[in-house]
């Protein structure tokens, strides 16, 4: 083996030292954000913000004060439900609804 | 001139606008939210295990400690090489754990998008998720053809809503996109008047 093999051996060897110093000083915020990335890569806030941004203010505002979402959200029953789930949905055509 | 209103009141506005209502809430309320929105054009793989990793990690991400039995199943899985991920039914425990002593809001958006197979297994989660949990809140969109799949799968749990834009949405919509319009000079008062005087009453879809 030549010296300059030997020396890069050092050089990573050392590497894996300073490497293994940090992960032993490891925080409890560090150990945090490894364990968020590691229940999962993705980020799907960023979408919510894109779609966030090209909503228009008021529209669809009336669920609020819809039966069902009342009901969702205070948890009461009201006919099939027990208040802990709500679905909406459009018809085939949501997405694609136009005027006539 | 009408086709801009194609994206008038589409699931994910409907999920963006109750997603931000309960977060303005959820910060008295010291709640939880999390969602997930489906996407026919990403290439990464939407199944269970995936959906409702994404929707622990920001419910966790929310937590002042991470749980016990979730740094533990972390350290456990860290010592396998390459970090062997969480299995569904752990995922669903943990959740289920977390949602029995604090409100967490579970917001899922164009669940018709999510392949039927990988569907049915997360209706079935989402059931078990709220067993045995008093905190647990789910709110889903999708269109109408999977209505009865969720009533059968949520069965005793779901109620649900239809969306169809309101006269007054439209109106809103269009001031909104006429303000937007890069040829300002070229609407007119009136104009903008008589466009908005001749939006009908009844929405009708194609």
């Amino acid at each position: 083996m030549s010296p300059h093999h030997i020396k890069d051996n050092i050089n990573s060897f050392n590497a894996s030292i300073s490497f293994n110093n940090v992960s032993n000083n490891y925080t409890m915020a560090d150990e945090k954000s490894e364990i968020l990335a590691w229940l999962s890569p993705l980020g799907p806030q960023r979408r919510h913000k894109d779609i966030r941004t090209r909503r228009v203010d008021k529209v669809g505002d009336w669920l609020f004060q819809t039966e069902e979402y009342r009901n969702w959200i205070g948890g009461i029953q009201g006919g099939k439900s027990d208040g802990s789930a709500l679905f909406c949905y459009g018809g085939p055509g949501v997405g694609k609804t136009y005027i006539r | 001139m009408l086709e801009g209103s194609k994206a008038l009141l589409i699931s994910c506005d409907i999920s963006s606008l109750v997603i931000d209502t309960l977060c303005k809430q959820a910060v008295d309320e010291n709640a939880a939210v999390a969602c997930f929105y489906f996407d026919f054009a990403t290439h990464e793989e939407q199944s269970p295990a995936v959906i409702l990793g994404s929707v622990l990690k920001q419910v966790v991400y929310g937590l002042e400690e991470v749980p016990e039995r979730i740094v533990k199943a972390f350290r456990d899985r860290e010592k396998v090489i390459g970090g062997q991920s969480l299995a569904l039914a752990e995922i669903v425990e943990f959740l289920q754990d977390i949602s029995s002593s604090r409100r967490t809001f579970i917001c899922i958006d164009a669940l018709d998008e999510c392949p039927p197979t990988h569907r049915v297994q997360l209706l079935d989660s989402l059931y078990q998720t709220l067993q045995n949990s008093s905190g647990a809140r789910i709110f889903l969109t999708g269109r109408q053809h999977i209505l009865g799949e969720v009533d059968k799968h949520l069965a005793g749990r779901v109620a649900s809503r239809s969306i169809i834009p309101t006269k007054e949405d439209i109106i809103i919509f269009l001031q909104a996109k006429l303000k937007e319009d890069t040829m300002q000079d070229a609407m007119e008062e009136s104009l903008e008047k008589e466009i908005i005087e001749s939006i009908p009453e009844t929405v009708s879809e194609v």
